[in-house]
């Protein structure tokens, strides 16, 4: 499902945070949304995931607007995912019986996951006891329950321990690899970017000032106000 | 001291032989509390988590006035609600002063913004964040009311707790509207009061540990339930 944004300006007391003319996050791609701090990123992504309201223009999915069977496609997971009080497998299950699937097959489908995030001594724990890595890996098996074909990530490594920064990346990739969904992964971390990404758009002052394949951004065409964050270490 | 001893001593000797004057001043104290805590959750449970949730222009005055009504003085409320229900005053036809209805009607006015006060403070932290991740997963607007009541279920209960103890332990609204009759309004506070103008200092501790033992009960009862969830 690919994602057209028009004239899409945000404001917060009268200062604008988010001004795109134009953009496309083509369908199948993974995009890394990079950006020094307070360049629009989360706010871009909480208009498409729409949680957040535009001041003005429109975001286009598959050419249609948002509506409620968009909603049922599409996911977001956070930074400091909030976790139902629950278990680990009923979390992950959640988004399932929102959808009225049958005990078996969320049973199996849970099960799946759980596998393969490796969370099987955890999967009857409550989700409060869990620790920043675990959490992320719940919250991430849950948006991926369901088969979203757009996902989008907002920093979703960000706070938590490298073995666990890697098993998620190795999750997004499988994910990426075997339903070729559209997703947009906020990033502060470069190296991350290049390493996932297969698209970047790079964010400042609420505009995408760069986009395209990651070796034309960071390469040697590299345009010289992402060169300067990268030299000051802003990304 | 005497009078805390043979309080404890006439507390025993109460229960025990089950005096049916005292058991109906405890039931009608239960029913009075209970019915007005229920009305209230049913308004203030709603309430309170919308405005936790909502953002719109004048919510800062709102959450003001609630704060104020809180803390405002019982007998002040009954006060009011007596000249409503006065025979010539606005509700004067419905003939409520002086009646076990008066009573709810004064410590559910008590109550109402005490509860959705307590939801409130527990939605504004946490409400939008369960909005968020409802919406995200899909979820309809009402499974996402749902959502939220389920995962705010404790500062609901908690909300509740704290309004049925100040409902139980009123007594100068429900004085005032009700008027302390004998076998038609007496309740467990109004017999506190009553017994101390009177001088029957044990009688009146006596009344006041049954009380406190039936709010220990109450409570109780409700930890139980919230712990098991």
């Amino acid at each position: 499902m690919n994602i057209i944004i028009d004239s899409l300006i945000k404001k917060y007391n009268n200062k604008v945070v988010l001004d795109i003319p134009q953009m496309e996050f083509q369908e199948g791609q993974l995009w890394g949304i990079l950006g020094p701090n307070g360049s629009g990123k989360t706010t871009l992504v909480r208009i498409i995931a729409g949680i957040l309201d535009s001041c003005s223009g429109n975001v286009l999915y598959q050419g249609h607007e948002y509506n409620d069977s968009i909603k049922k496609t599409m996911t977001l997971v956070f930074q400091r995912p909030y976790l139902i009080r629950s278990t680990v497998f009923e979390n992950i299950a959640y988004p399932l019986r929102l959808r009225g699937v049958s005990e078996q097959e969320i049973s199996t489908r849970v099960d799946d996951l759980i596998e393969s995030f490796n969370i099987q001594s955890i999967q009857e724990q409550k989700a409060w006891t869990l620790s920043g890595g675990e959490a992320q890996k719940v919250a991430l098996a849950r948006a991926l329950v369901f088969k979203p074909r757009i996902l989008i990530l907002d920093e979703p490594t960000s706070n938590i321990d490298p073995e666990s920064i890697m098993q998620l990346e190795e999750r997004i990739l499988d994910y990426y690899r075997k339903e070729k969904p559209t997703i947009l992964m906020v990033t502060h971390n470069i190296q991350q970017a290049k390493r996932l990404c297969n698209r970047i758009a790079f964010m400042n002052e609420g505009r995408i000032i760069d986009s395209g394949n990651p070796s034309d951004i960071f390469g040697s065409g590299v345009i010289p106000k992402i060169k300067e964050f990268i030299r000051k270490g802003l990304i | 001291m005497d009078n805390f001893a043979s309080g404890f001593r006439d507390a025993f000797h109460i229960i025990v032989s089950l005096d049916p004057e005292f058991f109906e001043i405890v039931r009608l104290s239960m029913v009075v509390s209970l019915t007005a805590t229920f009305l209230a959750a049913v308004v203030a449970i709603p309430f309170g988590t919308w405005l936790g949730i909502k953002e719109f222009p004048g919510k800062r005055i709102l959450v003001r006035i609630i704060y104020t009504l809180m803390s405002m003085p019982p007998v002040v409320i009954g006060l009011v609600l007596f000249l409503l229900f006065l025979r010539n005053g606005p509700l004067g036809d419905f003939r409520l002063n002086f009646t076990a209805t008066a009573m709810i009607i004064a410590q559910f006015v008590l109550v109402t913004p005490i509860i959705t006060g307590v939801v409130f403070n527990g939605t504004k932290d946490r409400g939008p964040d369960i909005q968020d991740l409802a919406r995200t997963m899909g979820a309809s607007p009402s499974q996402t009311v749902w959502l939220l009541i389920r995962e705010l279920r404790i500062n609901i209960l908690s909300a509740v707790v704290t309004g049925y103890g100040r409902a139980m332990s009123e007594v100068g609204a429900v004085m005032v509207v009700g008027g302390n009759i004998k076998g038609h309004t007496r309740i467990m506070t109004t017999t506190i009061a009553m017994l101390r103008n009177m001088g029957e200092y044990s009688l009146a501790i006596a009344t006041g540990i049954v009380l406190l033992l039936i709010s220990f009960l109450i409570n109780s009862l409700l930890y139980h339930w919230q712990q098991e969830r």
